[in-house]
């Protein structure tokens, strides 16, 4: 076997650019994939980091409604509990407005209750004369080394920040190691309550205890109460991002599925092209059961190869998609700071497993081939391509036997996300597989067009060519219908958002804070801004608006608490009884709205409950309505409801109506002014849909980025088939030159075979990147997210596709041509 | 007792919890922190004052350092015989009160030890909590006499504040006790103004009652004792503590069955400095009254020492003291050697009993033993 190696790793190393390719092809399939896996691993390491700084060893905690747990009670519970560990704590976000409104967390804690809890700071501390400032100023925090050191603050330093409807300074007391870089202010519990407006309250209680005391703790907690175990904790946070990061997976799994046909090509290359001296070891007496271990060997080593690069370039390409997944959380589901990524041994292990696997694979068939080469001598390529002719249909029928088992897959595969992305992956392996045919049959339409002979030379010789060319078109294809998939759903998908917005968005100007982080509103405004904006010339209404969390039989969801006196617009109604006036009419009763994504949490339902100050209360479910701003889901009520079941006043952002014929920039302008001091953003209309429209950019960019990679890998595919082709076809194009075709003739014939291969790949892109979008809108995001989408037809994404396919094939063909004009006549026929 | 000591018990809790954080263990958090403006103006210690009861038995919050501490030798009903030790202590991060919005706001904090010796099983417990004194966790108040640590507390039983309950409980042993005193407070050293160095203000107001006829329950495990006897409490409070030169000292709490009780302390400086030993002590007569004794007057030679296996500290264990004015040769010797403090700091306090010319019982104090505090404070 050794020899053997040796021959096949030669003529790998004797092709430096194929070897190259082909590694550069499975390396950025890999990267990609590690790169995903690696952002959404240390997002999910982050969360569990901050947990811990934030929960520590807590094993449970007491949690109240949107203003937490009355102070109270934790002193009853210290003197009732006995030996039962707890800790109060009061936690809040505020923006830090010298380093870009970064959104910072507020933990107060009482070190003296700490100890079992945290480790941020000794309870010896407190006999600093250094320290003691902790308690007695208002105002001081402890940061963490990193974070100091990274916005370089020394003890001392002032940082300014957005609490609220209120512009507060905090004194950075001292830095501790414990905090590492974590976007964490810790206070004192006094120094918090004060800083965000909340004393007499606490955010919650922190226990350590076990589950028979809890259980008796249960039984005497006041209505409105509950405990929850830190566990339950961790697994809503992995709940609730678990989508996201699968759809993450999936798509970054599509660049190593291009990359996967890289290789295969590149295989097969490798085989025909040493035909010869195969059927030399052949009648040397290898067997082809060597022969095949021999070509798949050389898979293996190239997967190994390529996996290893693949892992470092997905490190590095790791910290890029870290900001946009981390961005993402923090938009839509919680704060999080991940600057770190660290390679484990899972990841590597399995994009090892990955690359060698598609390696491997990859090489079977090209290497039953190989081991199919009798031992006489070479055969004639014509033979083979005569062969083609037969598998091509074969293959064609397998694969669309494929594309319907995968169909059948995922459309019976119900609410499984998983098996819903196992069935498109076999569509879309499916949908390639019949690219040759597809090519096929394009070019015997196309033969007719034009009897010059270049082109007759291009479209036979491309047809003749199908079983490396096939392979490159089939890669370039998917790549392409990935592209115009994912483009078309993300467009559909902009444009509902789009109309919902003008549904949604009526007042013309919205008072927020800037502590609200994406679509999270966090702030708590004070309800007295309501009269205040109320006063200003040339309103005619303000709305508040009150955005919380609240826990349902499910967890947490967004509660929005909105003005009952303005009836919503039919047109954010997804399903109701009755008329738009006569929903609303039932929900200042009392009834409320659920979000489309709620429903999909928690099916369809006539009635929720919700953990309310006074116990659980049922509301009665008078619709669904449209919802993208959260995938927890939303509930809808009147703000007169909300405030009869939860004692919090606060407000989370307004609305204000202008007058008719007031000038809104104008009317923006006064609000301003009388709000100066606060803190507090004024958008105009305009502005706030341009804002939410950035997010929705933001949230996507990773999976825009996913779809260039893939084209990328595409176009290495294309380039190294050409090349192949190229070489493979010397000694034709020898005789041809001999023939009388110049070289001019000869290049334009390159250019005219790639674009050809451009044009078909991108042909069958389009219906195969229509389904893909269809899919995506109507199977994954429904599944994944609950969300409706209408799909947008919009010419974009397919024009955008046939350029892409066309120049990235013209592209890759300029290196070839290069190469073609170095080639001399002699030269290649001496190759003979 | 335990006259100059405010500071310097501070000065132990510091330097105990100072010298946790070492910074090459990276379990342990380091810190850098912003220097203080300068030490908060609290009032010092510099003259004898008129006291008025019950108020002065509750806090001064213009002074840094303050303590409550009981301690006692007890009986069960069935023989079985107990010590035990239960104290606040109060510390001030700036003088007076604070007015601040949140009721957790502070600038008091509070900690207890609490420790229970069996003497016949020769086991010694103690432990340890620490709380703000705010919002309903810790605080005291002198009318009602009253001081309470979380479920910790001493609550005075009459308007005086002569007969007091206490109650402490924690994982696996409590206390549920009533005092009452037999002899009027004594006020140490010169009206209670008790000098405890060199430097002006380096002085403490130190009152005791040293005679607590005491009945109540002990609960060690799930067993509960029924007992009786006497209990000695110190109320001292104060805010500039010793010179550098202090590194601990020994203090006797003793009650002889004659009738007469004896403190005694001894402040140990460094060989080097040649200042004077600061010693100094009251003998109560049996009527009630004090007397304030000088260093001269008597003479603590210890006998005998023990090492503590689990921290390796060397405590002197059994003394010799002889006051010969009054007559008074006592063998001092602990009931249980093991009645180390291991706690935050690490300190010796356990029950002694007392034999030679007039047999007694008490308890007695050592600090400082496990490492020098010099330069902590």
């Amino acid at each position: 076997m050794k020899p053997l190696i040796r021959a096949g790793l030669r003529d790998l190393i004797r092709r430096p650019l194929f070897s190259g390719l082909m590694l550069a092809g499975l390396a950025l399939g890999v990267a990609v994939v590690t790169a995903i896996d690696l952002a959404s691993q240390s997002a999910l390491r982050a969360f569990e980091v901050s947990t811990a700084t934030v929960v520590g060893r807590a094993t449970h905690r007491v949690v109240g409604g949107p203003t937490g747990v009355p102070e109270g009670l934790y002193i009853e519970l210290r003197a009732a509990a006995g030996s039962m560990q707890m800790a109060p704590v009061v936690e809040g976000v505020v923006s830090a407005l010298d380093f870009d409104e970064r959104p910072m967390r507020v933990l107060g804690i009482d070190i003296f209750a700490e100890a079992p809890f945290r480790d941020q700071l000794s309870p010896g501390l407190v006999f600093d004369p250094d320290f003691q400032q902790f308690f007695t100023k208002p105002g001081m925090a402890i940061i963490g080394e990193e974070f100091a050191k990274a916005n370089q603050l020394a003890p001392g330093a002032e940082l300014a920040v957005q609490v609220n409807d209120r512009l507060e300074r905090i004194t950075v007391l001292g830095i501790v190691s414990t905090l590492g870089s974590s976007d964490v202010l810790l206070m004192d519990i006094a120094g918090a309550q004060e800083l965000l407006g909340t004393s007499g309250r606490l955010t919650r209680i922190d226990l350590l205890a076990d589950p028979d005391s809890v259980a008796a703790l249960r039984t005497q907690l006041p209505p409105g109460l509950r405990i929850v175990s830190s566990s339950e904790q961790r697994d809503t946070a992995d709940q609730l991002t678990s989508a996201f990061r699968l759809n993450l997976t999936a798509l970054s799994l599509l660049a190593l599925v291009v990359g996967f046909f890289l290789v295969y090509n590149t295989m097969t290359f490798s085989v025909l092209s040493r035909r010869p001296v195969l059927g030399i070891l052949r009648s040397l007496g290898v067997t082809g059961r060597q022969i095949f271990a021999q070509i798949v060997l050389e898979a293996i080593l190239v997967g190994f190869l390529g996996s290893f690069i693949g892992i470092l370039f997905g490190v590095l390409l790791a910290h890029f998609a870290l900001g946009l997944v981390t961005r993402t959380i923090n938009d839509f589901y919680f704060l999080l700071t991940v600057r770190e990524v660290t390679l484990t041994t899972s990841v590597a292990v399995k994009a090892i497993a990955l690359g060698v696997g598609a390696g491997g694979l990859a090489s079977v068939i090209p290497a039953l081939e190989a081991a199919r080469v009798p031992p006489v001598q070479v055969l004639r390529r014509s033979d083979l391509e005569q062969g083609a002719r037969v598998w091509v249909p074969r293959v064609g029928l397998f694969g669309l036997g494929l594309a319907v088992a995968g169909s059948a897959l995922f459309l019976l595969s119900d609410n499984s996300l998983p098996l819903t992305f196992i069935g498109i992956l076999l569509v879309i392996l499916g949908l390639a597989l019949i690219v040759p045919f597809g090519t096929l049959a394009f070019l015997r339409l196309l033969r007719p067009l034009s009897s010059r002979i270049l082109w007759r030379l291009a479209v036979r010789g491309l047809a003749r060519q199908l079983s490396r060319v096939g392979i490159a078109i089939a890669a370039l294809m998917v790549a392409l219908s990935v592209t115009i998939g994912i483009a078309l759903m993300i467009t559909s998908f902009r444009s509902t958002v789009q109309n919902w917005l003008d549904i949604t968005l009526y007042s013309d100007i919205y008072v927020s804070s800037p502590a609200a982080i994406g679509n999270r509103p966090q702030a708590d405004l004070s309800p007295s801004l309501e009269a205040r904006l109320a006063r200003l010339e040339g309103v005619a209404t303000v709305e508040a608006i009150r955005t919380v969390q609240v826990l349902g039989e499910k967890g947490e969801l967004d509660l929005t608490a909105v003005d009952p006196r303005r009836v919503r617009d039919a047109g954010i109604y997804r399903l109701a009884s009755g008329s738009a006036r006569q929903v609303w009419d039932r929900v200042r009763q009392g009834a409320v709205l659920i979000s489309e994504s709620l429903e999909f949490r928690y099916g369809t339902t006539e009635t929720l409950v919700l953990q309310t100050d006074a116990g659980e209360v049922t509301f009665d479910v008078v619709g669904i309505f449209y919802d993208y701003s959260s995938d927890r889901g939303t509930v809808l009520m009147s703000r007169d409801i909300y405030l009869e079941n939860w004692d919090d006043p606060a407000l989370s952002s307004l609305g204000v109506e202008a007058l008719p014929g007031i000038d809104t920039y104008k009317l923006a302008e006064s609000i301003r002014a009388e709000l100066s001091g606060t803190g507090l953003i004024v958008h105009e209309n305009q502005q706030i849909r341009e804002e939410a429209m950035r997010i929705f950019d933001r949230t996507f960019a990773i999976t825009q980025s996913l779809r260039v990679l893939a084209v990328v890998v595409a176009f290495i595919g294309v380039l190294s088939a050409l090349l192949a082709l190229q070489l493979d076809r010397r000694r034709e194009y020898a005789t041809l030159e001999a023939i009388g075709l110049d070289p001019e003739g000869l290049e334009k014939l390159t250019y005219l075979e790639t674009a050809l291969m451009g044009i078909s790949a991108s042909l069958m892109a389009l219906p195969t990147g229509l389904l893909l979008a269809l899919i995506l809108i109507h199977v994954i995001n429904v599944r994944s997210f609950g969300w409706t989408i209408q799909l947008t037809p919009a010419a974009g994404p397919f024009l955008q596709a046939i350029l892409v396919g066309l120049v990235a094939s013209l592209a890759a063909a300029v290196y070839p041509v290069s190469r073609l004009r170095r080639m001399t006549v002699a030269e290649s026929i001496r190759g003979d | 007792m335990r006259i100059a000591i405010v500071g310097l018990v501070i000065a132990l809790a510091f330097g105990g919890y100072f010298l946790l954080p070492t910074p090459s263990d990276p379990e342990i958090p380091t810190y850098q922190l912003l220097q203080s403006s300068g030490p908060p103006e609290f009032e010092t210690v510099q003259d004898p004052r008129e006291f008025s009861f019950p108020r002065d038995h509750g806090p001064h919050l213009d002074y840094r350092t303050e303590w409550w501490y009981y301690t006692g030798n007890l009986v069960a009903q069935g023989g079985e015989r107990f010590g035990y030790q239960l104290t606040i202590f109060r510390r001030g991060l700036t003088p007076g009160g604070t007015r601040r919005e949140s009721d957790f706001a502070t600038n008091q904090i509070y900690f207890g030890h609490l420790a229970l010796t069996n003497v016949d099983e020769g086991e010694h417990v103690a432990l340890e909590r620490f709380e703000r004194g705010s919002a309903g966790l810790a605080g005291a108040s002198g009318d009602p006499f009253a001081v309470f640590l979380g479920d910790w507390s001493i609550q005075s039983l009459d308007e005086t504040g002569t007969q007091v309950r206490l109650r402490a409980s924690d994982v696996g042993f409590g206390l549920d006790l009533t005092l009452a005193a037999t002899k009027p407070i004594v006020a140490h050293g010169e009206q209670g103004y008790s000098i405890k160095g060199g430097a002006e203000g380096n002085a403490s107001y130190y009152l005791s009652f040293t005679n607590m006829q005491t009945q109540g329950s002990l609960q060690i495990g799930d067993r509960i004792f029924e007992v009786s006897g006497k209990s000695w409490f110190d109320h001292e409070w104060g805010t500039s503590a010793l010179g550098a030169q202090a590194t601990g000292w020994d203090w006797f709490g003793l009650q002889l069955d004659d009738g007469r009780e004896l403190m005694l302390f001894h402040i140990r400086k460094g060989d080097d400095d040649g200042d004077e030993q600061i010693s100094g002590g009251t003998l109560v007569a049996p009527n009630g009254d004090a007397r304030w004794m000088t260093a001269d007057e008597f003479e603590i030679s210890p006998i005998t020492t023990w090492t503590s296996e689990l921290t390796g500290t060397t405590y002197p264990s059994g003394w010799e003291i002889t006051i010969p004015a009054e007559g008074l040769e006592l063998i001092v010797e602990p009931h249980v050697k093991d009645q180390e403090m291991r706690l935050n700091l690490e300190y010796w306090e356990g029950a002694v009993r007392v034999s030679g010319s007039v047999e007694g019982q008490g308890y007695v104090e050592l600090t400082g033993y496990s490492g020098s505090m010099r330069g902590l404070y």
